[in-house]
């Protein structure tokens, strides 16, 4: 139940920070930053979803972790980091072809980092982990 | 490595939901080992014959 909570606190600060960030910005974006913005709204929407499964766990009497849930987690972990990898050797061969920002390039491989671990959840929860 | 809880949990009338909170785990991965997506540890193996009274190998067939 307290993990839930913090999982929509957490969603919720950082949709009042990217409200922020719009409302600096003034209407100023470019084709990037909506990129990122989506970008933000997908993890948000998942971390909503993982929270409300908590919550609906809570209230069946389950418990928020069990073994399965754990090692889908350490799996994920260990691909998406695996994939992370790629990712940045990617992003150092596309710097030096593209116009854009460190700051810009940074964000975009922490954003690929977001989504290839929620990519990688989604497919071993749903496929599940066999300990062969 | 096959199993026999759908067939137990018939047979003491017992619900995913059932047995996924006598042993404490989540209902998904009772849904997993009926599949046989999943492989239990030895501990959830052993939880669950002692739930249907039987031995792990009555429940859990190692191929």
């Amino acid at each position: 139940m307290k993990r839930a909570v913090i999982v929509f606190i957490v969603a919720i600060i950082v949709l009042a920070t990217t409200g922020l960030w719009i409302y600096s910005s003034s209407g100023n974006f470019k084709p990037f930053d909506l990129l990122t913005f989506g970008i933000i709204i997908l993890v948000v929407a998942f971390a909503v979803f993982i929270g409300i499964k908590r919550l609906t766990s809570a209230k069946r009497g389950e418990p928020a972790e069990d073994e399965l849930s754990k090692k889908v987690l350490l799996k994920t972990a260990a691909w998406s980091y695996y994939i992370s990898l790629y990712l940045w050797v990617a992003m150092l061969f596309i710097k030096d072809r593209v116009n854009l920002d460190t700051e810009e390039i940074i964000g975009a491989g922490i954003l690929g980092m977001a989504i290839s671990w929620v990519i990688c959840w989604l497919v071993f929860h749903f496929i599940g982990v066999r300990n062969e | 490595m096959n199993n026999r809880i759908k067939e137990y949990r018939a047979r003491f009338n017992l619900t995913q939901d059932d047995l996924a909170k006598k042993v404490n785990v989540r209902r998904e991965t009772i849904v997993f080992l009926e599949k046989n997506k999943y492989n239990p540890s030895l501990k959830l193996a052993h939880d669950i014959a002692a739930v249907f009274d039987s031995p792990i190998e009555a429940v859990f067939i190692f191929d």
